[in-house]
Protein backbone atom coordinates (compact mmCIF):
# COMPACT_ATOMS: atom_id res chain seq x y z
CA UNK A 1 0.00 0.00 0.00
CA UNK A 2 2.45 2.50 0.91
CA UNK A 3 4.81 3.42 -2.54
CA UNK A 4 7.70 5.70 -0.42
CA UNK A 5 9.32 6.01 2.70
CA UNK A 6 7.04 9.33 3.09
CA UNK A 7 4.06 6.96 2.96
CA UNK A 8 5.78 4.56 5.08
CA UNK A 9 6.40 7.19 7.72
CA UNK A 10 2.68 8.82 7.28
CA UNK A 11 1.37 5.32 7.50
CA UNK A 12 3.74 4.36 10.81
CA UNK A 13 2.53 7.40 12.40
CA UNK A 14 -0.82 7.06 11.64
CA UNK A 15 -1.12 3.89 13.34
CA UNK A 16 0.48 5.41 16.35
CA UNK A 17 -3.37 6.66 16.66
CA UNK A 18 -4.98 2.78 16.45
CA UNK A 19 -6.08 2.41 19.96
CA UNK A 20 -8.01 5.76 19.59
CA UNK A 21 -9.89 4.91 16.90
CA UNK A 22 -10.95 1.45 17.15
CA UNK A 23 -11.96 2.71 20.69
CA UNK A 24 -14.03 5.26 19.28
CA UNK A 25 -15.12 2.95 16.10
CA UNK A 26 -16.33 0.36 18.55
CA UNK A 27 -18.60 2.59 21.17
CA UNK A 28 -20.03 4.17 17.87
CA UNK A 29 -20.92 0.71 16.21
CA UNK A 30 -21.16 -1.41 19.42
CA UNK A 31 -19.26 -4.01 17.61
CA UNK A 32 -15.92 -5.31 17.44
CA UNK A 33 -16.58 -6.75 13.79
CA UNK A 34 -17.91 -3.34 12.42
CA UNK A 35 -15.78 -1.62 14.51
CA UNK A 36 -12.87 -3.11 12.43
CA UNK A 37 -14.30 -2.72 8.94
CA UNK A 38 -14.61 0.68 10.09
CA UNK A 39 -11.34 1.78 11.28
CA UNK A 40 -9.59 -0.22 8.14
CA UNK A 41 -11.83 1.76 5.87
CA UNK A 42 -10.71 4.93 7.76
CA UNK A 43 -7.19 4.12 7.30
CA UNK A 44 -7.26 3.54 3.85
CA UNK A 45 -9.01 6.75 3.01
CA UNK A 46 -6.70 8.24 5.26
CA UNK A 47 -3.55 6.85 3.11
CA UNK A 48 -5.51 7.64 -0.04
CA UNK A 49 -6.05 11.66 1.39
CA UNK A 50 -2.87 11.84 3.39
CA UNK A 51 -2.22 15.16 0.57
CA UNK A 52 -4.96 17.15 2.51
CA UNK A 53 -3.25 16.52 5.89
CA UNK A 54 -1.59 19.30 7.32
CA UNK A 55 1.73 18.75 9.11
CA UNK A 56 2.04 20.18 12.23
CA UNK A 57 -1.94 19.73 12.79
CA UNK A 58 -3.62 17.25 15.02
CA UNK A 59 -3.22 14.04 13.44
CA UNK A 60 -5.22 12.00 15.58
CA UNK A 61 -8.23 14.55 15.26
CA UNK A 62 -7.87 14.30 11.51
CA UNK A 63 -7.75 10.59 11.77
CA UNK A 64 -10.94 10.65 14.12
CA UNK A 65 -12.87 13.01 11.81
CA UNK A 66 -12.12 10.50 8.52
CA UNK A 67 -13.59 7.56 10.72
CA UNK A 68 -16.81 9.17 11.95
CA UNK A 69 -17.42 10.32 9.06
CA UNK A 70 -17.16 7.58 7.34
CA UNK A 71 -19.44 5.68 10.23
CA UNK A 72 -22.27 8.75 9.87
CA UNK A 73 -22.11 7.90 6.20
CA UNK A 74 -22.02 4.21 6.92
CA UNK A 75 -25.16 4.17 9.57
CA UNK A 76 -26.99 7.34 8.87
CA UNK A 77 -30.71 7.02 8.71
CA UNK A 78 -30.49 2.96 9.35
CA UNK A 79 -30.89 3.62 13.16
CA UNK A 80 -33.90 5.88 14.93
CA UNK A 81 -32.19 6.51 18.02
CA UNK A 82 -29.47 8.77 16.36
CA UNK A 83 -30.03 12.41 17.00
CA UNK A 84 -32.01 13.35 19.58
CA UNK A 85 -31.49 13.45 23.00
CA UNK A 86 -34.47 13.14 25.75
CA UNK A 87 -34.43 16.10 27.89
CA UNK A 88 -33.58 14.95 31.61
CA UNK A 89 -33.54 18.60 32.78
CA UNK A 90 -30.67 19.67 35.08
CA UNK A 91 -29.82 16.37 36.44
CA UNK A 92 -26.70 16.88 38.55
CA UNK A 93 -26.19 13.40 39.71
CA UNK A 94 -23.99 14.70 42.30
CA UNK A 95 -26.98 16.72 43.90
CA UNK A 96 -29.45 13.89 44.07
CA UNK A 97 -27.12 11.69 45.62
CA UNK A 98 -26.84 14.34 48.39
CA UNK A 99 -30.07 15.21 48.74
CA UNK A 100 -30.89 11.10 49.38
CA UNK A 101 -28.28 11.37 51.62
CA UNK A 102 -25.60 8.58 50.29
CA UNK A 103 -22.59 9.77 51.87
CA UNK A 104 -19.58 10.08 50.50
CA UNK A 105 -21.31 10.26 47.56
CA UNK A 106 -17.88 9.23 45.49
CA UNK A 107 -18.48 6.15 47.47
CA UNK A 108 -21.72 5.11 45.28
CA UNK A 109 -19.37 5.59 41.84
CA UNK A 110 -17.12 3.49 43.32
CA UNK A 111 -20.05 0.14 43.37
CA UNK A 112 -21.05 1.10 39.69
CA UNK A 113 -19.83 -2.18 37.34
CA UNK A 114 -17.49 -0.59 34.45
CA UNK A 115 -19.54 -2.57 32.22
CA UNK A 116 -23.31 -0.94 32.82
CA UNK A 117 -20.83 2.78 32.63
CA UNK A 118 -19.84 1.39 29.30
CA UNK A 119 -23.88 0.30 28.58
CA UNK A 120 -24.18 4.05 29.55
CA UNK A 121 -22.28 5.40 27.17
CA UNK A 122 -23.61 3.41 24.33
CA UNK A 123 -26.99 4.22 24.95
CA UNK A 124 -26.25 8.34 24.69
CA UNK A 125 -27.04 8.89 20.78
CA UNK A 126 -23.85 9.03 18.62
CA UNK A 127 -24.08 12.83 18.13
CA UNK A 128 -23.45 12.96 22.08
CA UNK A 129 -21.64 9.98 22.39
CA UNK A 130 -18.87 11.21 19.97
CA UNK A 131 -18.10 14.01 22.58
CA UNK A 132 -18.12 12.03 25.81
CA UNK A 133 -15.82 9.22 23.52
CA UNK A 134 -13.42 12.60 22.42
CA UNK A 135 -13.16 14.76 25.86
CA UNK A 136 -13.60 12.33 28.41
CA UNK A 137 -11.96 8.73 27.17
CA UNK A 138 -9.44 10.22 24.73
CA UNK A 139 -8.78 13.44 26.88
CA UNK A 140 -9.70 15.74 23.86
CA UNK A 141 -9.28 19.69 24.20
CA UNK A 142 -12.74 21.21 23.65
CA UNK A 143 -11.20 22.99 20.35
CA UNK A 144 -9.34 19.61 19.10
CA UNK A 145 -12.90 17.91 19.50
CA UNK A 146 -14.65 20.63 17.58
CA UNK A 147 -11.81 20.29 14.74
CA UNK A 148 -12.60 16.68 14.73
CA UNK A 149 -16.35 16.67 14.57
CA UNK A 150 -16.49 19.61 12.30
CA UNK A 151 -18.52 21.79 14.89
CA UNK A 152 -18.25 25.55 16.86
CA UNK A 153 -16.49 24.87 20.62
CA UNK A 154 -19.79 26.11 21.86
CA UNK A 155 -21.43 22.88 19.79
CA UNK A 156 -19.10 20.25 21.55
CA UNK A 157 -19.79 22.20 25.26
CA UNK A 158 -23.48 22.04 24.80
CA UNK A 159 -23.46 18.42 23.65
CA UNK A 160 -20.77 17.67 26.29
CA UNK A 161 -23.10 18.83 29.15
CA UNK A 162 -25.96 17.35 27.75
CA UNK A 163 -24.74 13.98 27.09
CA UNK A 164 -22.94 14.31 30.72
CA UNK A 165 -26.49 14.83 32.20
CA UNK A 166 -28.45 11.98 30.48
CA UNK A 167 -25.27 9.26 31.45
CA UNK A 168 -25.49 10.25 35.26
CA UNK A 169 -29.45 10.00 35.07
CA UNK A 170 -28.98 6.61 33.80
CA UNK A 171 -26.37 5.72 36.05
CA UNK A 172 -28.20 6.68 38.85
CA UNK A 173 -31.14 4.76 37.50
CA UNK A 174 -29.09 1.75 37.48
CA UNK A 175 -27.99 2.68 41.09
CA UNK A 176 -31.42 2.76 42.28
CA UNK A 177 -32.23 -0.99 40.26
CA UNK A 178 -29.11 -2.32 41.52
CA UNK A 179 -30.17 -1.20 45.01
CA UNK A 180 -26.91 0.78 45.46
CA UNK A 181 -29.19 3.83 46.47
CA UNK A 182 -32.66 3.88 47.40
CA UNK A 183 -33.99 6.19 44.90
CA UNK A 184 -36.35 7.89 46.76
CA UNK A 185 -37.37 10.61 44.91
CA UNK A 186 -35.46 13.15 45.95
CA UNK A 187 -36.71 12.93 49.79
CA UNK A 188 -34.18 12.67 52.17
CA UNK A 189 -33.13 9.15 53.82
CA UNK A 190 -33.67 9.96 57.80
CA UNK A 191 -30.56 9.94 59.62
CA UNK A 192 -29.37 7.76 62.56
CA UNK B 1 -16.17 33.67 42.95
CA UNK B 2 -19.06 31.95 44.51
CA UNK B 3 -20.70 28.39 44.89
CA UNK B 4 -22.56 29.02 41.82
CA UNK B 5 -20.04 30.48 39.74
CA UNK B 6 -18.03 27.77 40.51
CA UNK B 7 -20.45 24.95 40.17
CA UNK B 8 -21.19 26.21 36.29
CA UNK B 9 -16.89 26.30 35.75
CA UNK B 10 -16.36 22.89 37.15
CA UNK B 11 -17.16 20.89 34.26
CA UNK B 12 -14.34 22.82 32.46
CA UNK B 13 -12.03 23.09 35.39
CA UNK B 14 -12.31 19.19 35.32
CA UNK B 15 -11.73 19.50 31.37
CA UNK B 16 -8.50 21.94 32.26
CA UNK B 17 -10.56 24.49 30.10
CA UNK B 18 -10.19 27.55 31.88
CA UNK B 19 -7.61 30.08 31.69
CA UNK B 20 -4.99 30.48 34.06
CA UNK B 21 -6.91 33.37 35.86
CA UNK B 22 -10.20 31.31 36.35
CA UNK B 23 -7.96 28.39 37.52
CA UNK B 24 -6.87 30.26 40.06
CA UNK B 25 -9.97 32.10 41.26
CA UNK B 26 -11.68 28.38 41.09
CA UNK B 27 -8.92 27.19 43.14
CA UNK B 28 -8.94 29.52 45.50
CA UNK B 29 -12.88 29.11 46.26
CA UNK B 30 -12.25 25.14 46.42
CA UNK B 31 -10.00 25.69 49.19
CA UNK B 32 -12.59 27.59 51.64
CA UNK B 33 -15.69 25.71 50.39
CA UNK B 34 -15.77 21.72 51.52
CA UNK B 35 -18.76 21.71 49.49
CA UNK B 36 -17.43 22.57 46.13
CA UNK B 37 -14.21 21.03 46.98
CA UNK B 38 -16.40 17.52 47.49
CA UNK B 39 -18.53 18.30 44.28
CA UNK B 40 -15.13 18.76 42.43
CA UNK B 41 -13.78 15.11 43.56
CA UNK B 42 -16.84 13.69 42.15
CA UNK B 43 -17.01 15.04 38.96
CA UNK B 44 -13.46 14.12 38.46
CA UNK B 45 -14.07 11.16 39.74
CA UNK B 46 -16.70 10.81 37.27
CA UNK B 47 -14.50 11.91 34.42
CA UNK B 48 -11.99 9.18 35.42
CA UNK B 49 -14.55 6.36 35.99
CA UNK B 50 -15.87 6.88 32.28
CA UNK B 51 -12.69 6.96 31.28
CA UNK B 52 -11.80 3.70 32.31
CA UNK B 53 -14.60 2.00 31.78
CA UNK B 54 -14.57 2.58 28.25
CA UNK B 55 -10.80 2.06 27.58
CA UNK B 56 -9.67 -0.97 25.57
CA UNK B 57 -6.72 -1.66 23.71
CA UNK B 58 -7.12 -2.50 19.40
CA UNK B 59 -6.98 -6.98 19.21
CA UNK B 60 -3.36 -7.51 18.23
CA UNK B 61 -4.63 -9.60 15.40
CA UNK B 62 -6.05 -6.74 13.38
CA UNK B 63 -3.26 -4.61 14.52
CA UNK B 64 -1.32 -6.73 12.40
CA UNK B 65 -3.59 -7.41 9.97
CA UNK B 66 -3.85 -3.27 9.07
CA UNK B 67 -0.14 -2.88 9.72
CA UNK B 68 0.24 -5.61 6.84
CA UNK B 69 -2.44 -3.73 4.40
CA UNK B 70 -0.95 -0.27 5.28
CA UNK B 71 2.78 -1.44 4.49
Amino acid sequence: MAESPAQTAFAEEALTHLDTLYRGALRLTRDPDQAQDLVQEAYLRAIRYQHSYQQGTNMKAWLFAIMRNLFWDRFKGSRKEDVSLDDVGEFVLYDKLRDEGARPEADVLDKLAASEVVKAVEQLPPLHREVVLLVDVEGFSYKDAAQALGVPIGTVMSRLHRARQQLQKSLYDYAVESGIVRGNGGQPVPQP
Amino acid sequence: MNCKDCADKLDRYVDRELNSTEVLELQLHLEGCPDCEEHYEFQAHMKRLVKHACECDTPPAFREKLRQILS
